[in-house]
């Protein structure tokens, strides 16, 4: 497959003790800039804790909702954050059964950010009830009242989704780290040690320790998928099981499980360039690897547009008066700012990923990531807003746009998600170093392979001959003291 | 009786590791056969299995049960749960619905297969123990580790040899 | 125990609204509201919050559209009116809570906390109600109001707090409300009817809001009972309950029942009859 070195993702003659020591130098020793970012995302986070209080306090009123806009951005939030959860199940999951190797060097965070960002989505639908203190009641526990709670609301669902997925997802993350656990309890001192000694359980990589885990990695990525799937698709049914005009659109399960991938991969993409830039990962995410995701993005964001679409063109051609109403008051009436922003950030902003020249640029493709989140949130924003503001009864219409409280917690999310991954990142590996020596064995044998079949003359890949794309040039470490390579680009 | 050891021999080549197992396994060294090795790896390595020949996994049964038992709770569960609710219809729908019962025995099928494999696997896999003695740390490094759990004390020196002859690159042994 | 339950009862529990549903109506409440003969003037919003304790948010919460009116007067006009004073022309249309028969509102509360009774009413139960707020999204009439604030410690200064109702709860923040039929003085007139051993009679007690009206434009009552004045109504202007159907004969200008919203398949309980306009007079 991957036999050109165009394709190659890494460099196959990596040092194996080089990998472990890359890897466990980016856990220790935070910088200046580390311990910069955590006290940014501590008081932002702080801000969502000032402004929940005193929500909690004072009642719903404070976040501004009134009789027709019921929900509003905690909602829009929520859908974005489970969304963004996806994408590490896409990576490590589905890009695992179908065997594509250069996953492998960049998975372990992707997954970290699933469970983070879904820790993070779980928030919304508890701080948007009116009385959070009952929040167990939506669980189904024996009373002796006998009273239940109402399996058929999609509310419901979302909260057996969300656990089942969290409690997956983050199972996923610690099964696939339980080898690398043993190598830092064998190479780290001190309460790491310790630490990583209890997660590792005991690894110690033997044939029946591995044939075990292979398949239950696979078994578990198998399941993964279609609860993905499925936790978007309810996510959707939230919307989609309703009577509202906007919302109750058939193709929305397939729209919101598109939607969160490619809100996923741009979260990936900018975390990958924080990572690379930050903690000197040049070796292992390396601009093949970068490209590749970026292509991947691309497709998805293809697979979105057009269901977007689709879904315009269906409620065009329906001739529902609601529905054609609002479609029309999205691109015109008071909220049409948010609705151009959306369409210029997830359908124009995407087509810079198809130059390669753009592909390989890291501060453009930065840039382009935000864009894309940025483009995503309005869209799950204009999903939940202009249908409760212009819904059946014409007398309850109303436009809303949200006051501070709102926006504190919103924003807040964000400094909770990046303060979990922070901490992530200096506590577990964030480059899966079992996998990344896996994928040198990998890279080795099929350019033996490569070039045996060379010699023996059956055949003569075009690229072989083609001279390596800039960047391809592996640097060492060595290589790299002056300035800030991978980021001047192409 | 002769006493019983147990011995380790570090590999850093990787393919000698797999001549050596398959030498065993083709009976290089008398009163040791390939069940009595385990092969210790730092990664997934697809020659060890070539080379120890199949060894069962049993994950996937369990998988199987966890899975059935979810839809099946899932099922009843919700079922037996909104018929001993009645007070409360709703909407003019059924007391079991099943349009919308579907989709938690679906989430339930996930939740109980993902758990059921969890919970297996360490057993299957044979975790929680102590690390033996002859462990290296080089096995979380390049290493490459064959571990004979048990020779004779008179075949100690034949299976050393063996291994010296192969090109381990260390060899570990203790009395058990 | 719930095994041999299931088993045994499964087909009943897997019946539908349309295929009359796993319980049987002990009544059903409805209303006819002739907008011909009302004229908009608030009595019946007022009388509402008079008898359902219902919080007065103030001018500012009022706007933000914070209000808790169970009972709101929706007022339209035509858009090319070329009177001299368009506000003339002013049509009114009392909305509150259409009790319907398949309610969007219930099937989505997490908590079951809206359900459907006996008298085929939307219950809300205050006490179970975590504030979703999933029922008014799904409400198309959206006349379900939610609590945004304590607005008790506000509402009726004292002595006002002695003018509440005591057959009814004061609700608290976080907590959906909405129009009951007021379910209070149904209750009593049930309870009565049942120590005297008799049905409910038509006309025994009415609602609030019909009490109040001046002009006699809402009619309350029981559908289950044919000799009803709804009832009367309702077949006069040959509505019926269930899924809507598209057979209405529209050339009888007589025929002026229409329940809002029907085509929604939400079979509500309130049906509205037609304003004559003045042009077609």
């Amino acid at each position: 497959m991957s036999n050109s070195p165009h394709d190659k993702v890494l460099d196959e003659n990596l040092k194996w003790t080089q990998i472990n020591e890359d890897v466990i130098r980016s856990m220790q020793n935070p910088r200046k800039a580390y311990w910069i970012s955590v006290a940014v995302c501590v008081s932002m986070f702080f801000c969502a804790i000032l402004a929940e209080i005193y929500q909690y306090r004072m009642g719903m009123g404070t976040a501004g909702l009134n009789n027709p806009h019921m929900w509003d951005m905690y909602l829009a939030t929520f859908v974005f954050w489970i969304g963004m959860s996806h994408a590490g199940t896409l990576l490590s999951a589905i890009l695992h059964i179908i065997h594509a190797q250069w996953r492998k060097p960049i998975y372990r965070f992707a997954e970290a950010m699933t469970t983070f960002s879904l820790l993070t989505a779980g928030f919304f639908p508890m701080i948007h009830l009116g009385r959070i203190w009952n929040l167990y009641w939506v669980l189904p526990y024996v009373s002796d009242r006998g009273v239940w709670p109402n399996f058929r609301s999609p509310l419901s669902w979302d909260a057996f989704a969300i656990s089942t997925y969290l409690s997956a997802s983050a199972l996923f993350l610690v099964i696939g780290m339980i080898p690398d656990m043993a190598v830092l309890r064998d190479h780290t001192k001190g309460w790491r040690a310790k630490v990583y000694g209890v997660l590792a359980l005991g690894w110690r990589g033997d044939d029946r320790q591995w044939r075990n885990f292979r398949k239950t990695y696979m078994l578990m990525a198998c399941f993964l998928i279609p609860l993905a799937v499925s936790v978007h698709s309810i996510v959707s049914s939230d919307f989609s099981m309703s009577i509202n005009p906007g919302w109750h659109v058939t193709t929305f399960p397939p729209y919101f499980v598109a939607g969160a991938l490619y809100s996923g991969c741009a979260a990936i993409m900018t975390l990958f360039v924080c990572l690379r830039y930050f903690f000197r990962m040049e070796d292992y995410m390396t601009l093949n690897i970068m490209e590749k995701t970026t292509k991947l993005t691309f497709a998805i964001a293809g697979v979105w547009n057009y269901l977007l679409f689709v879904e315009f063109a269906s409620v065009w051609y329906g001739h529902s008066v609601y529905d054609k109403e609002l479609l029309i008051a999205k691109a015109t009436g008071d909220y049409a700012p948010v609705f151009w922003t959306m369409i210029f950030c997830s359908t124009v902003v995407p087509f810079t990923m198809a130059f390669q020249k753009l592909r390989r640029h890291m501060p453009t493709m930065f840039i382009v990531s935000l864009f894309l989140q940025l483009g995503m949130y309005t869209e799950r924003w204009m999903i939940v807003a202009p249908t409760l503001a212009m819904s059946h009864n014409p007398h309850q219409w109303d436009i809303l746009w949200a006051p501070v409280v709102q926006w504190a917690i919103v924003f807040g999310s964000f400094g909770w998600f990046g303060l979990l991954f922070l901490v992530f990142v200096k506590v577990f590996p964030s480059v899966s170093m079992y996998e990344v020596k896996e994928l040198t064995l990998h890279q080795k044998e099929e350019f033996e392979e490569e070039r045996r079949m060379r010699e023996a003359g059956m055949f003569m890949p075009e690229s072989a001959t083609a001279p390596p794309l800039p960047g391809d040039e592996h640097k060492r470490p060595e290589d790299r003291v002056a300035g800030r390579p991978g980021m001047e680009g192409a | 009786m002769a006493s019983k050891h147990k011995m380790l021999a570090l590999y850093d080549d990787f393919e000698e590791c797999f001549k050596a197992i398959k030498a065993i396994r083709g009976g290089a060294v008398k009163g040791v056969t390939v069940d009595d090795l385990t092969v210790l790896s730092p990664v997934d390595h697809h020659g060890i299995d070539e080379a120890l020949g199949p060894r069962p996994v049993n994950v996937q049964r369990f998988t199987l049960l966890g899975a059935l038992f979810g839809v099946t709770f899932g099922f009843f569960f919700l079922a037996s749960a909104q018929a001993s609710f009645l007070v409360q219809p709703q909407g003019g729908k059924p007391v079991v619905p099943l349009p919308t019962n579907f989709v938690l025995m679906y989430e339930m099928l996930i939740f109980f297969a993902v758990w059921t494999t969890v919970l297996v696997f360490p057993v299957l896999s044979g975790l929680f123990k102590k690390r033996d003695s002859l462990y290296s740390e080089k096995l979380t490094v390049d290493h490459m580790g064959v571990i004979v759990e048990e020779v004779d004390g008179h075949n100690l020196d034949a299976m050393k040899d063996f291994f010296k002859n192969n090109k381990a690159v260390e060899i570990r042994e203790e009395k058990i | 125990m719930s095994f041999k339950n299931i088993m045994e009862n499964f087909s009943n529990y897997r019946k539908d609204a349309e295929m009359g549903g796993h319980h049987d109506y002990e009544h059903r409440w409805a209303m006819a509201i002739d907008l011909d003969v009302c004229t908009g003037c608030n009595a019946c919003s007022t009388a509402c919050y008079a008898e359902n304790n219902l919080a007065v948010v103030g001018k500012e919460k009022f706007e933000k559209g914070q209000g808790m009116h169970w009972l709101r007067v929706e007022r339209y006009w035509e858009d090319n009116d070329t009177r001299e004073h368009p506000e003339n022309g002013a049509m009114f249309l009392p909305m509150m809570c259409q009790q319907c028969g398949a309610a969007t509102c219930e099937p989505v509360c997490p908590v079951a906390a809206t359900y459907h009774t006996p008298d085929g009413l939307n219950a809300q139960v205050y006490n179970r109600c975590i504030g979703s707020r999933y029922c008014n999204n799904n409400c198309p009439f959206r006349v379900r109001y939610f609590n945004f604030w304590s607005y008790y410690e506000s509402s009726w200064p004292e002595p006002l707090n002695m003018q509440l109702n005591p057959d009814l709860s004061v609700r608290d923040k976080g907590v959906m409300e909405k129009c009951t039929f007021c379910i209070q003085r149904i209750r009593v007139a049930k309870d009565l009817a049942r120590r005297e051993e008799r049905k409910v009679i038509d006309g025994e007690f009415l609602t609030a809001c019909a009490q109040a009206c001046p002009t006699g434009a809402i009619v309350f009552g029981d559908t289950m009972n044919p000799e009803s004045q709804v009832s009367k109504a309702w077949a006069k202007h040959q509505i019926t309950r269930g899924p809507h159907t598209h057979t209405k004969p529209k050339d009888n200008p007589e025929l002026r029942g229409y329940r809002i919203f029907a085509e929604l398949n939400v079979d509500p309980s309130v049906m509205y009859l037609e304003r004559v306009r003045e042009t077609e007079v």
